[in-house]
């Protein structure tokens, strides 16, 4: 197991490398100077070329990302030019609240997902079967952030059963930032459900038809030790791969359904950083985006590797 | 936001999209209500997006300062925006916009992915593996990401819209392009294109890509769908379209700024995206279908009727009749005989073998009597498989089950089991298991003679246990389904099992995988679950028949020697004479459903009494050879197969 750990992280540097060099180049992109742009069009020379001195554009590339890499490694991600703060602390401020939805969406899917998969996957083909199917293409076409919205407008505004603005910090008082985080977890686990529905189902019907289910219920086993223990674990290894493909979508999402429940996470930060064209922030949001996908996968590939034996290097 | 994810990799195998096969997709979709439904929901969307002007009662952006925020009324069926705007108008335009930016960002994240991936999948080597690595790296930005570091760099408008949600997609089109383009440039015909000297360019459009054609389609119909998604999100957020242009992402966002006042205003917008992103899904879904269900139905109609009617092989009748023709041994009676409905049909068998007798003799472990077992048909029609045979085995009897592929052997075994696949259906006869009636037994009734009764081990001894289990695990389990033993003992009963079945270093293997088990000793481990609730009657279907012959002999003779320790009753399937001569005491030979002959196992190699059964062994030269001339000499390992059983 040792050796999967450390074959997967090594993996996972050169990736996490390469995505750095992408943000970093991302202010080479900008059309004319960064400066200029981030500035307006009042802006003065002087001023402009304040600006790009601040972000280091009249020194060669190369050099400034040297500098930039080594000071990112350091935690230093620069500074805000809107909120004139560290894009360290900015981000610090906005991740938990980010984490805390994503989280929360990840355990809804993964309960819908899982349990609508192994419901259908074990009696395909009937009315049940069909009816939760349906179900899930539906969920799968719904927005998240539309889904927000009409659990807000039902269970916040008209009915009353959670406060409006729902965010607590889960160090002022667990049970409240718990119950903040119900409707918004719903409204982004819902669609991450509907693909891991239809992943876990598709490996069950494979799983309960395989040889070894044979062998298993000749043998004697009874169906619901094999559902339970022989079904589920041999389905495992496909709903993982879906549970990281759904992991990077959600945290694309929770930044659209944050607005939807004015959650104070990332996405509000990107949102004012992308129409500011606040680069250093947008660098750092990508940054620690990217970092969680790829830690997550490394997780899942890990889970996956004590799952399945043969995925483990000899 | 991809909703990539739904289609299954298998899905996307190339469909073989020939413009052949387009006429008969488009009848096919027309038979599927979702597609039917999803064809409507994207022709009245186009229709409204196209006729938008006509359509909308008002401007889209036309204010109306004495009704902002009025609810539903007579003039704003939909009712009004903040500024008075009429939102059935803004609904109608935001048709055009969401059909215009979805389609053209799947037409950007084509043409960006499409040739990213033939390059990868065509050239290969360093290319696809450098490509492909980037690929990977790229799945760790969320797709919706991407679109913002686009419109940051670039800022809002309908081109930076488009580009930035096809960059979201791009990837996708790559992968999957990359995926057929490797598995088409494999086949055999582009090998053939290069030697007749085409170019690459010319294979590239002229061959890959028509086979491209249809997992492109689909993904299209499926990325249109998330697109729009993708666009709503985007314009919610107020990162999309200008302000002024009407947008239903744009409606969601203003109309969640009045949850509280006007909270209907959120529906018609949201709806409007729900329908349409479920229409294009389905479509996916449908052509998918539709070019892939052509294959599968089809092979699947052909699988049943061969079942029926084999085109190449004769009727029982007509190798009678043969036979009878060519030296007028057989009995000319039973040339236009009807099938055969009790087992015994050679004369002067029914009293060797005894299972013409009515009387039900308690030595006979399995009794099993006119079984027919009939297949459906997606017609409704059926197809008999098994036609009324009758068999029986003693207690510490070998009985093989002999005939060729689709004779019907391991059906019959599976009616036995109860574990006839979905469609299957035991439809008359009897089967008895020391006297107890299995047949119409419920899943209930039948787990009580599982593993107890009757005890299995199928062909394939990789697929035949959990991969992801330890073997101990496995033995483990199925021993305690049995038997109430705490997990110690079960584990100790295991490496009993384990012992006795052959396996050596048990306590070591018991917490190995299947995967580190050679087929011979994953076999053996197979025996070992189907010993674990000690049953009285084995089942051995076609299980050595994927050894190679030096393990398939080690593993008869320990099925040989666990009889004569433990003395259940074994039924051999096989369709290899040699392994039938080599372990059974009796052999019964079914050809197409039907049972043609039942002997010792000596007389049925020495004087087969039917023709098919002569025909049978003179296609396989060497036992039949072998059985005359058995104790001079042996030089294959069939031959030393059967000198081992004929002399016990």
């Amino acid at each position: 197991m040792g050796k999967l750990v450390a074959y997967r992280l090594l993996f996972a540097v050169p990736q996490l490398l390469v995505i750095s060099i992408l943000v970093f180049s991302l202010t080479y992109l900008v059309p004319g100077s960064p400066a200029a742009a981030m500035l307006g069009t009042s802006a003065t020379p002087e001023a402009i070329a304040h600006v790009e001195a601040q972000l280091g554009l009249d020194r060669p590339p190369l050099e400034r990302f040297v500098e930039w890499f080594g000071a990112l490694l350091t935690g230093d991600l620069g500074t805000s030019f809107r909120a004139g703060m560290p894009v360290t602390d900015l981000l610090a401020q906005r991740l938990p609240a980010t984490l805390s939805v994503v989280v929360g969406g990840i355990v809804v899917a993964l309960v819908l997902g899982v349990g609508a998969g192994v419901f259908t996957g074990t009696r395909p083909g009937t009315l049940a079967d069909r009816l939760v199917t349906g179900g899930t293409v539906l969920g799968l076409a719904i927005p998240e952030f539309w889904l927000g919205l009409l659990l807000t407008t039902v269970f916040a505004v008209q009915l009353g059963w959670v406060p409006i603005v729902a965010w607590t910090p889960l160090t002022a008082d667990p049970l409240a930032w718990l119950r903040g985080l119900v409707l918004p977890s719903l409204a982004l686990g819902v669609t991450g459900g509907a693909i891991i529905a239809r992943q876990t189902r598709a490996a069950m019907v494979t799983s309960m038809s395989a040889p070894y289910a044979d062998t298993l219920t000749a043998a004697g086993v009874p169906r619901r030790t094999q559902i339970a223990r022989y079904g589920v674990k041999n389905a495992l290894v496909p709903v993982l791969a879906s549970t990281g493909v759904t992991f990077a979508i959600l945290i694309g999402v929770s930044f659209v359904v944050e607005k939807v429940f004015a959650l104070p996470g990332l996405g509000s930060l990107m949102l004012t950083s992308v129409i500011g064209q606040d680069f250093p922030v947008v660098q750092g949001v990508v940054l620690v985006t990217a970092t969680l996908v790829i830690v997550v996968n490394l997780v899942i590939d890990i889970c996956y590797g004590l799952i399945n034996p043969q995925a483990r290097p000899q | 936001m991809s909703n990539a994810v739904i289609l299954d990799p298998a899905d996307r195998s190339p469909a073989g999209a020939q413009a052949r096969g387009v006429a008969q997709a488009w009848h096919r979709l027309r038979r599927q209500p979702s597609t039917l439904f999803a064809v409507v929901v994207v022709a009245v969307l186009v229709v409204v997006a196209v006729a938008a002007p006509l359509l909308a009662p008002y401007a889209p952006e036309a204010t109306d300062f004495d009704a902002p925020l009025s609810g539903p009324t007579a003039d704003h069926p939909l009712g009004t925006a903040d500024l008075g705007q009429d939102l059935l108008s803004q609904l109608i335009y935001g048709a055009r916009t969401a059909l215009v930016v979805a389609g053209g960002s799947v037409l950007v994240a084509m043409l960006i992915g499409v040739p990213i991936g033939l390059v990868l999948g065509y050239k290969g080597g360093w290319y696809d593996r450098i490509g492909s690595r980037g690929l990977d790296i790229a799945d760790a930005l969320p797709g919706l990401m991407v679109g913002f570091v686009v419109i940051a760099i670039l800022g809002r408008g309908m081109a930076v819209l488009v580009l930035a949600i096809g960059l979201v997609f791009c990837m996708n089109f790559a992968r999957m392009t990359r995926a057929i383009t490797l598995t088409e440039r494999k086949k055999l015909y582009v090998e053939s294109a290069h030697v007749s000297g085409l170019r690459e360019r010319q294979i590239v459009f002229g061959q890959v890509l028509p086979n491209l054609a249809g997992p492109l389609a689909v993904q299209a119909a499926v990325f249109l769908g998330s697109a729009i998604k993708v666009e709503a999100a985007l314009s919610f957020l107020g990162l999309g379209l200008g302000d002024d242009q009407p947008s239903w992402g744009g409606m969601l966002g203003v109309a969640a700024e009045h949850q509280a006042d006007q909270p209907l205003m959120a529906v018609a917008p949201g709806i409007a995206i729900l329908l349409t992103v479920l229409a294009f899904n389905l479509l996916g879904d449908g052509i998918n279908d539709a070019l892939s269900g052509r294959r599968t139905t089809g092979r699947r109609r052909t699988a049943l009727l061969g079942r029926q009617r084999p085109p190449a092989s004769p009727t029982l009748a007509e190798v009678r009749a043969a036979a009878s023709a060519a030296d007028g041994t057989a009995d000319v009676a039973a040339v236009d005989a009807p099938p055969v409905a009790t087992a015994p049909v050679g004369p002067g068998r029914a009293a060797a073998d005894g299972d013409a007798d009515d009387d039900r003799s308690d030595a006979a472990v399995l009794d099993v009597r006119d079984a027919t077992i009939v297949a459906d048909r997606p017609d409704g029609s059926t197809v008999t498989l098994v036609h009324g045979v009758s068999l029986r085995v003693r207690r510490g009897e070998i009985l093989g089950l002999l005939g060729e592929s689709g004779s019907g052997k391991s059906m019959l075994a599976k009616a036995v089991l109860g574990l006839l696949p979905p469609g299957v259906r035991l439809t008359g006869g009897s089967i008895r298991l020391n006297g107890t009636e299995l047949a119409g037994c419920s899943e209930r009734e039948l787990r009580a003679v599982r593993g107890t009764g009757l005890g299995v081990v199928l062909q394939n001894p990789q697929a035949n246990l959990s991969p992801v289990h330890t073997v101990g695990r496995q033995l483990v389990d199925v021993l305690r389904a049995h038997h109430p033993l705490s997990r110690r003992d079960a584990r100790a009963r295991a490496a009993e099992l384990l012992d006795l079945v052959g396996v050596n270093d048990v306590q070591r293997r018991l917490d190995q995988y299947p995967y580190q088990f050679s087929g011979g000793m994953a076999q053996r481990v197979a025996i070992a679950i189907a010993l674990a609730g000690e049953p009285d009657l084995l089942i051995l279907d076609e299980a050595t028949s994927a050894l190679d012959v030096t393990t398939q002999s080690q593993v008869l003779d320990l099925v040989l020697d666990l009889r004569d320790r433990l003395g259940m009753a074994i039924v051999n399937i096989t369709h290899d004479l040699g392994v039938a001569a080599e372990t059974c005491d009796r052999v019964a030979v079914l050809y197409r459903g039907e049972l043609v002959e039942v002997a010792d196992v000596v007389d049925l190699f020495d004087r087969p009494q039917q023709p098919y059964t002569a025909a049978l062994l003179a296609a396989h030269p060497t036992a039949d050879a072998d059985i005359d001339t058995h104790d001079t000499h042996h030089d294959s390992h069939h031959d030393s197969h059967h000198d081992a059983e004929v002399t016990a």
